[in-house]
């Protein structure tokens, strides 16, 4: 593609986010959304064949039927309140509509199953954007509106994500798939604890979104999208394996690496709040994502996975050019010590 | 104790920038002068806890534990260097800083005063572990056994952590110091039943309790030596400890809530001695014997007696020991014939007999002959649980004779009869497998003349 066009379609994916996420008249932030979505449709196809146009076309049916709702959930509030501007919204309706919406453009069960296959459908550059930059402007909605949200929706929604997210999973040995399932899981843990205390919403996005920035980056290092190419990583950059294995237990949320704090802190804030059994499953469903994140360091850091014999012609190839790896590395696995800090989010 | 946790923690620059030739010198040398400094630990002068800053303490139950675990890294490093030996150099390295890395979560778990900080290092102790289990063990099985390893224990903590953290917002505070005078009784009601449970599961899957113990023979057998050793010499502790630590807060839940558990390991204990009686595989018996010992540590600290906690703390210490010597043992037999068969290393007493010295000596120990530790930590466990029950004397004696039998047995395949004819080319025992030896045994032979540091806080 041309770089200036490139340059100005990205600017304006990156502007429709910001539209979104700055305004406080409801019709400025559908049309964020609109101009969110129209742009990234050629970013996403930005590979010119046929698997690629139908993902990009199952992301535009889904993410403009959830705009539609969007719009019918606006103009209900506008009937009932008489106004435009964002505040919680009163009216129950209203609400459990935009609700809807928004969770069909994060990506939350029920309306997940668009999730895995446009990521696999698309580059992996592409999948990147899609599956941490897409995920802001929804987010900072459902944070605006947290007040009002009805918590019986919400909740079932984060819980059944997160065990689709679990479950999902466990069977892909594609890594955009297996990307796209975590992308569920986390969704529904950043949901979960969105009534109670949005910041650690906002806390669970940014580890998420370095974390799956991390991952991305070094999956494009290796130009590897499955799991079998990706084991043959020690052959060439035998470092990279561990940078793998690190930023996977992170993702899985085991301490003491970074990807545990969110998921620590929202068991803390839900059980602050007189709920048990909740965390309880959500905390023990993420083992699901534990287990195939775990299978997935087997066959690339822990052991060294059988290869062809011609693995050699391999370091002929220049290595693609990632930008800030070891920042985010870092960022995604060492930041526990830093928790008391948290109070820089509100 | 920043005084043990930075030196530990500089142990791991101390590899990466050592040379080639220097590394196993260096860090066995200063994980060496390291136990020394925790030595000074165990001069408790009264009942309370030595607190040293609001993070971190020890007390006389923590600081026996706190020196097996920095005496063992020496020894660990001492043992695994042999099967490193062809590795690359940067493989070296990177095996000692997994070692380096696990020997600093523990010393912090062993020296936590606030709770949740006690249950992130015990988790954080998984991930070295289980680095160390499914990179370097030996067969196809590591994969799996890493596995069941972390799943079994996750399973088991994650409630844990939800405990944790609803009785923080009960009592206000979870820092260990504090609590031990805060202590209210727990109020009667079905979710204090679960929370007795959420806290209790997670360290009877650490221990192992009979039921949930899978995880341990696949584990142990797995990992190399270094892992072994480690596994049971103090990650089985760390359940023990946490149990320890926690059944203050959960009255009077437990005197109904430990039926089922004791009933567990009081039978398991007998099933797991009598499965050693049956075992080919000689890591496999070390790894079954040691799950019989800990179903006594469950026994004692479930019964909740002064006697008991005092025999708890001894056999957890006396065990540590005879268990990584025994680990060592097989691990010296297995680095000549490559094979954890026992019946393929058989009548060894008369190819190596300083090496036949040290397997009695361990034998002897893990039968719990007098006036050994181990013996004091059983013979009180038993009294102990004669008073709570006299019923319990019949299986606690038992299981006594069947210890006997398998260590035993043991020792007599592997040192006395004749020996095979494909095993006359061994090499002779090295100098550093003999000064391993000597030091897990010394420090086991001299607490028997004074036992009263290992005897925990109820002395």
């Amino acid at each position: 593609m041309n770089p200036l066009i490139f340059t100005t379609i990205l600017m304006t994916v990156l502007l429709g986010t910001m539209i979104v996420m700055m305004s406080s008249h409801w019709l400025m932030i559908w049309i964020g959304f609109e101009m969110n979505l129209l742009a990234i449709i050629p970013i996403l196809m930005k590979k010119y064949n046929p698997r690629t146009m139908e993902a990009s076309t199952k992301y535009f049916l889904t993410q403009a039927t959830a705009s539609m709702l969007l719009m019918m959930a606006i103009i209900i509030n506008l009937m009932h309140s008489g106004q435009w501007t964002i505040t919680k919204v009163f009216n129950p309706t209203a609400s459990i509509i935009m609700t809807s919406a928004l969770a069909m453009k994060l990506g939350l069960t029920p309306f997940h199953f668009w999730v895995p296959e446009v990521t696999q459908g698309i580059s992996l550059t592409s999948g990147l954007i899609l599956l941490t930059w897409q995920k802001l402007a929804p987010m900072s909605i459902l944070y605006q509106i947290s007040p009002s949200i009805n918590l019986n929706i919400l909740l079932t929604m984060a819980v059944l994500s997160i065990l689709v997210g679990g479950w999902g999973g466990l069977n892909q040995t594609q890594l955009r798939k297996i990307m796209a399932y975590s992308s569920i899981a986390h969704m529904g843990w950043m949901t979960a604890v969105l009534v109670y205390n949005p910041t650690l919403t906002m806390l669970n996005m940014l580890i998420y979104i370095m974390m799956t920035l991390t991952m991305f980056m070094l999956f494009i290092h290796s130009s590897s999208t499955t799991m079998l190419s990706l084991s043959h990583t020690w052959n060439k950059t035998p470092l990279t394996t561990t940078l793998i294995l690190i930023t996977l237990l992170s993702m899985g949320g085991l301490p003491p690496l970074s990807g545990f704090m969110p998921k620590w802190m929202i068991i803390q804030e839900l059980t602050k709040n007189s709920s048990i059994i909740l965390p309880t499953l959500m905390a023990i469903m993420a083992l699901l994502n534990l287990y195939f994140y775990m299978r997935l360091t087997y066959s690339t850091s822990l052991t060294m996975f059988p290869s062809t014999n011609n693995m050699k012609m391999k370091w002929q190839f220049e290595t693609k050019r990632i930008t800030l790896l070891p920042p985010l590395i870092v960022m995604s696995s060492l930041l526990l010590p830093l928790t008391p800090m948290l109070s820089i989010l509100d | 104790m920043l005084k043990i946790i930075i030196p530990t923690i500089m142990l791991m620059p101390l590899t990466w920038l050592s040379k080639k030739n220097m590394i196993w010198i260096n860090t066995t040398t200063y994980s060496l002068l390291i136990s020394l400094i925790s030595l000074s630990l165990l001069n408790q002068p009264s009942n309370n806890s030595l607190n040293f800053s609001l993070m971190f303490f020890s007390d006389p139950l923590s600081a026996p534990l706190l020196v097996l675990t920095t005496w063992l890294l020496p020894l660990m490093l001492m043992a695994s260097q042999h099967h490193l030996s062809k590795e690359p150099l940067t493989r070296k390295k990177l095996y000692i800083t997994m070692l380096t890395m696990l020997q600093t979560f523990l010393i912090m778990t062993f020296t936590a005063t606030e709770l949740i900080s006690f249950y992130i290092l015990f988790e954080a102790t998984l991930v070295p572990t289980l680095i160390i289990i499914t990179r370097w063990g030996n067969q196809t099985e590591r994969l799996n056994a890493g596995l069941y390893f972390l799943f079994y224990t996750l399973m088991g903590s994650l409630p844990l952590l939800v405990a944790l953290i609803s009785i923080q917002n009960l009592t206000g505070s979870l820092n260990f110091l504090l609590i031990q005078y805060w202590n209210q009784a727990l109020p009667d009601s079905w979710s204090n039943i679960f929370l007795w449970l959420a806290c209790m599961m997670a360290f009877m899957v650490k221990m192992p309790l009979y039921g949930l113990h899978l995880w341990l023979p696949k584990a142990h057998v797995e990992a190399p030596i270094a892992g072994s050793m480690v596994l049971a010499a103090i990650l089985l502790k760390l359940g023990g400890y946490g149990m320890l630590r926690i059944t203050t807060m959960l009255n009077p839940q437990t005197s109904f809530m430990a039926y089922p558990f004791l009933m567990l390991s009081l039978w398991g204990m007998i099933m797991t001695s009598s499965i050693c009686l049956r075992q080919t595989d000689l890591k496999s018996l070390i790894a079954y014997s040691s799950v019989s010992h800990m179903a006594l540590v469950i026994v004692a600290v479930l019964i909740q007696t002064p006697w008991s906690y005092m025999g708890a703390t001894a056999l957890m210490i006396a065990h540590g020991l005879t268990s990584s010597m025994l680990f060592c043992l097989a691990n010296s037999n297995y680095e000549r014939t490559h094979s954890r068969t026992m019946i393929l290393a058989r009548g060894l007493q008369t190819l190596l007999p300083l090496m036949a010295a040290w397997w009695l000596l361990a034998s002897l120990t893990n039968l719990a002959l007098p006036p050994s530790i181990n013996l004091i930590g059983e013979l009180f466990v038993v009294m102990s649980s004669f008073s709570w029950s006299n019923i319990t004397i019949i299986l606690m004696g038992a299981n006594i004779t069947i210890t006997a039998l398998y260590s035993l047995y043991m020792l007599i395949t592997t040192q006395r009869g004749k020996y095979t004819h494909h095993i006359n080319s061994i090499k002779p025992s090295f100098t550093r497998e003999n000064a391993l030896m000597a030091l897990h045994m010394t420090p086991l032979l001299l607490l028997s003349l004074n036992p009263k540091i290992i005897l925990g806080f109820t002395y």
